[in-house]
């Protein structure tokens, strides 16, 4: 598969071990003190408005973002291009709508938020158990392809033994990081990463242009002619297919996709480190503007793999094309075995190593952080756990964390799980996003139209999901050779986001009309505190 | 807990100077308070205070201890809380306005954007210059206004949201000053 002399191999493989070293020292070193847990959910709030807003931006761009977004633009062009904005315009829609009071009403997790006018066990237990059910599977996808990636970027043959090793290694580094980082360490790690990523998309994307003389119109006519599509390249449908169901399906995802992908749980936990109101604001002014430039640049990298590559290469290697961006840069760099080809292709290998090494770690702190302080201190241990065994516990639910999504990725590395992204970001959209927008906004909002959009959104999303297109019944499909499928999209957005805020509605009438004190006794909690939710005020 | 920033914002209101410092107290001390804090803390205090302290109005006040009726606490200072009622509903409509504008904005060019690309791919896919399509022209320029509408957003917030916000958070840390000091 990779076809070049072992001197590329062992500056990529020197590349890995010192990144993996100094990233771990720098971890180890900003980690938290082993009783402090405001350090180690939300580092003291200490980190400048600059610093966490690429701390945001790092675990948003996860290397799913890069690797998949890329694969797409160069696979189908037009649909691709879409992607890339609605991911753009998520985060920014995360700043317009809700990062301000969430920031306000939150502290360390997602409970914390819905908990501060529902009180009680069933608050927390809901909203763990729908933090795990976004988080993981993004996990998952992430950790099994690391398997695949690791092998093609270092040569090694497709073996099963060498993917697996390669997932193991990738997991325990994972895990190593999120237990001993806490929120600092991977912040550390995701600002390192930005900037690598910003840096070499940058390069190559300069590079791309000045291939073709930075003229736009070449690069696009040599992109529809490497695509093989022709101007079919540059009109919506090449991803999903031109009938009216198709198109339907397309704009779901789409409207899926700017609803819950900035809603995961790692990304507004984020936000919660930020000092105060403009601090929030600022910060997310820096993660906007770096995401938006990166997918910028993901689209003249897309263009640019489908122009100088082509997509005959790009599918060989892989049917989803997430590898196009290192194959890009293998053929930008000059001949094969040249320096020029060498640089940059250990360059891209290192980002995208050290992107797949920080989204997983961000993830699993953001699941372990939600297990410790959701289940085990305020519904186990109904907040009276002491701070220190809180903090070793988030440091072992880490570990569960980390191990579960090392097993299940090993499990599912032979079948083709990239579902389980639009799975998560579908959860996203129809569980957590009504939960939030109407914990916050809504003095209304009760207990039984939380839990019923918490368990309702996430369980339709899962349940269409497993009889969507996209599971069983298409050649492109995880079963592709079964079909069992009924809902005729690849993605649920269409029914289950309506679904969700429609099963907070009623909850909520249902609970006024059945029971009137509970439901007033949580508006009266609303309205206290509300000048903290809009002011930050006590 | 609260380092300086490398670049001051908003710039220090004339009343308080050094602002994140020790004004800047339910800032930076809330959520700390609102999670381990609680209970040490609650125990004592949350059940013994008076029904008319204005220690009820604090936050955390959430745990479902008995609800005293919330009439009662509201009794002690009624011009203030009116005053302090009145602050925090502009809060509220200007944090609405700003809310609704910026993102029915993003979200509906977002969708019409979709919408058009699905419906009118003939349209979409014309060129406009070269080979450059309008679809992809749109698509590009939706990124590039977002650092605009971003700027625009930190404006207006900064004008139309913070002063509010912070003669809000002024009155609510002025009233229960002596008891928070107890209660510390």
């Amino acid at each position: 598969m990779n076809d070049f002399g072992t001197g590329t191999q062992t500056v990529v493989l020197v590349l890995f071990t010192t990144l993996v070293t100094l990233t771990l020292l720098m971890c180890v070193m900003a980690g938290p003190e082993r009783d402090d847990l405001t350090n180690f959910y939300t580092g003291y709030r200490s980190l400048t408005p600059l610093k966490n807003g690429l701390a945001i931006a790092g675990d948003y761009i996860s290397a799913a973002t890069v690797l998949s977004t890329t694969g797409i633009i160069a696979l189908a062009g037009y649909d691709g291009y879409v992607l890339a904005v609605s991911t753009a315009l998520s985060l920014v829609l995360l700043m317009f709508l809700l990062a301000e009071p969430l920031r306000n009403a939150g502290s360390f997790t997602m409970g914390d938020v819905l908990a501060r006018n529902m009180p009680g066990r069933a608050t927390r237990i809901a909203s763990c158990a729908v933090t795990l059910s976004a988080t993981l599977p993004f996990l998952v996808v992430q950790l099994s392809g690391a398997g695949s990636l690791l092998t093609f970027i270092l040569g090694i043959p497709h073996l099963a033994g060498a993917r697996t090793t390669c997932i193991v290694l990738v997991g325990s580094l994972m895990i190593i990081y999120a237990a001993l980082g806490g929120m600092r360490g991977t912040a550390l790690i995701q600002m390192i990463k930005i900037v690598l990523l910003l840096g070499t998309s940058g390069t190559v994307a300069v590079l791309v242009l000045n291939r073709f003389d930075w003229s736009p119109d070449d690069v696009l006519r040599a992109a529809q002619h490497g695509s093989g599509a022709g101007p079919a390249f540059f009109q919506q449908g090449l991803q999903l297919g031109t009938s009216a169901l198709d198109r339907l399906d397309f704009a779901s995802l789409q409207i899926t996709v700017i609803l819950g992908a900035a809603c995961l749980p790692h990304i507004t936990m984020r936000l919660y480190s930020a000092r105060d109101v403009p601090a929030v604001r600022r910060s997310m002014s820096w993660a906007v503007g770096t995401v938006t430039t990166f997918c910028l640049l993901v689209i003249i990298m897309g263009t640019g793999a489908a122009a100088l590559v082509g997509s005959r290469y790009i599918t060989a290697a892989d049917p989803h094309g997430r590898t196009s961006v290192l194959m890009l840069s293998r053929a930008l760099g000059g001949g094969t075995g040249s320096v020029g080809t060498t640089v940059l292709y250990a360059a891209m290998a290192g980002t995208v190593f050290i992107t797949l090494l920080s989204s997983v770690a961000g993830m699993t702190l953001a699941a372990a952080s939600s297990l410790a302080h959701d289940l085990f201190a305020h519904a186990v241990r109904r907040g009276r756990a002491a701070p220190r065994t809180e903090m070793t516990v988030a440091a072992w639910t880490s570990v569960a964390v980390g191990t579960v999504a090392i097993a299940l990725s090993t499990l599912a590395q032979d079948w083709d799980v990239a579902v389980l992204t639009t799975l998560s970001i579908c959860i996203g959209a129809s569980a957590v996003a009504p939960a939030l927008t109407y914990s916050l906004f809504w003095r209304g909002f009760t207990r039984t139209g939380l839990l019923a959009s918490l368990y309702g959104g996430a369980a339709c999303a899962l349940v269409l999901m497993v009889f969507s297109k996209a599971v069983s019944g298409t050649p492109s499909a995880v079963f592709p050779n079964a079909d069992f499928g009924w809902f005729p999209m690849q993605s649920t957005g269409l029914v289950s986001v309506p679904f969700g805020y429609l099963a907070g509605w009623l909850g909520s009438r249902l609970e006024h009309r059945r029971r009137a004190a509970d439901g007033l006794e949580t508006r009266r909690l609303y309205e206290e505190s509300e000048a903290r939710l809009l002011a930050a005020a006590e | 807990m609260t380092l300086p920033d490398d670049t001051p914002y908003p710039p220090p209101p004339p009343a308080l100077s050094g602002w994140p410092q020790p004004h800047a107290e339910p800032y930076a001390q809330a959520p700390r308070r609102e999670s381990h804090g609680r209970d040490p803390r609650q125990a004592p205090y949350g059940h013994d205070i008076p029904q008319d302290s204005p220690y009820g109005y604090d936050v955390f006040s959430y745990e479902p201890y008995e609800p005293y009726g919330q009439a009662a606490r509201r009794e002690p200072s009624p011009p203030e809380t009116d005053r302090h009622g009145g602050d925090l509903a502009a809060l509220r409509s200007a944090y609405r306005v700003l809310r609704r504008v910026s993102t029915l904005t993003a979200l509906g060019s977002f969708v019409v954007y979709v919408v058009l690309s699905c419906c009118a791919p003939d349209l979409m896919g014309s060129k406009i210059t070269g080979e450059l399509s309008l679809g992809m022209a749109l698509g590009v320029l939706q990124l590039v206004v977002t650092f605009a509408a971003v700027l625009w957003y930190g404006r207006s917030a900064q004008r139309s949201v913070d002063p509010l916000a912070r003669a809000v958070r002024e009155r609510a840390v002025r009233r229960p000053a002596q008891e928070a000091g107890v209660a510390r």
